[in-house]
């Protein structure tokens, strides 16, 4: 029996961090996310507008080798250029030209831990002519 | 730079079929009837999951790590239940953090997913 009913919504994307502090002003400072100012220093939350990324500090996950987050999360911006221009500003590597998916713009990009993200923008509508 | 929202957050397949079975049938998930077969996605209340083929945007198959998503549940026990009957194995007992019950699992591809309530109001007493 399938729990349809039972998923309500996600609470949060877990980051894995090596080290918090880089990762706050990773978060907080390079991307300009809000701090949940209800999150406390050892469980640090940033919200983006419809979920929150929780930072989960790597000796609270009781293994010894760091795995960082291998599936992007893709944020939302205005214009994948322009917004990726910024970062590179600030010191963000991209490892990849900027992909044309023919629906939308998509940047991957890493932060310092090297956890995947993305930038992305779509800008063809849907089949029922909606945009997302 | 402003990011607005998240659009998807990226689940990577080994078989794209068995991880659509198991976001669609096992956990229930509505399938968003726009997206295609080729990037399948899944709306879980706020946020959409992506099931992307890693090598589509340049990147090597490695799953998510333990607990990636947290997914919440009206009740971590009959949920975890639920999904014992389907076959789903957990990883240790269920956590009481104090604040909140957390549930390790992992989706065929081994991708790290956590059921996930949190049962005590913040500290200016408002609940999530």
């Amino acid at each position: 029996m399938p729990v349809t009913s039972e998923v309500e919504r996600v609470d949060f994307i877990a980051v894995p961090t090596l080290d918090r502090e880089r990762s706050a002003k990773f978060y907080g400072e390079t991307l300009g996310l809000e701090r949940n100012p209800n999150s406390s220093e050892q469980w640090m939350e940033f919200e983006i507008g419809n979920v929150t990324l929780a930072l989960l500090p790597h000796e609270y996950t009781g293994r010894s080798e760091f795995t960082p987050s291998s599936g992007p999360i893709a944020l939302r911006v205005s214009d994948v250029d322009e917004a990726r221009r910024k970062l590179e500003e600030a010191g963000v590597e991209f490892p990849m030209e900027t992909i044309d998916s023919g629906v939308c713009h998509i940047a991957p990009f890493f932060d310092p831990d090297g956890n995947s993200l993305m930038l992305h923008r779509r800008y063809v509508p849907y089949a029922d002519g909606s945009m997302p | 730079m402003e990011a607005q929202k998240v659009d998807f957050v990226s689940i990577p397949p080994r078989d794209l079929d068995r991880a659509a079975s198991f976001y669609g049938d096992t956990l229930g998930l509505e399938r968003d009837p726009l997206s295609d077969s080729a990037w399948p996605e899944f709306t879980a209340g706020n946020v959409t999951l992506a099931v992307v083929v890693p090598e589509q945007i340049g990147m090597e198959f490695a799953p998510l790590p333990t607990g990636a998503i947290a997914i919440r549940v009206p009740d971590v026990s009959d949920a975890r239940s639920e999904l014992e009957q389907e076959g789903i194995a957990f990883e240790g007992e269920t956590l009481d953090s104090g604040a909140c019950h957390m549930a390790f699992f992992r989706d065929p591809d081994g991708n790290g997913l956590m059921l996930h309530h949190r049962y005590k109001p913040y500290h200016d007493g408002s609940t999530p």
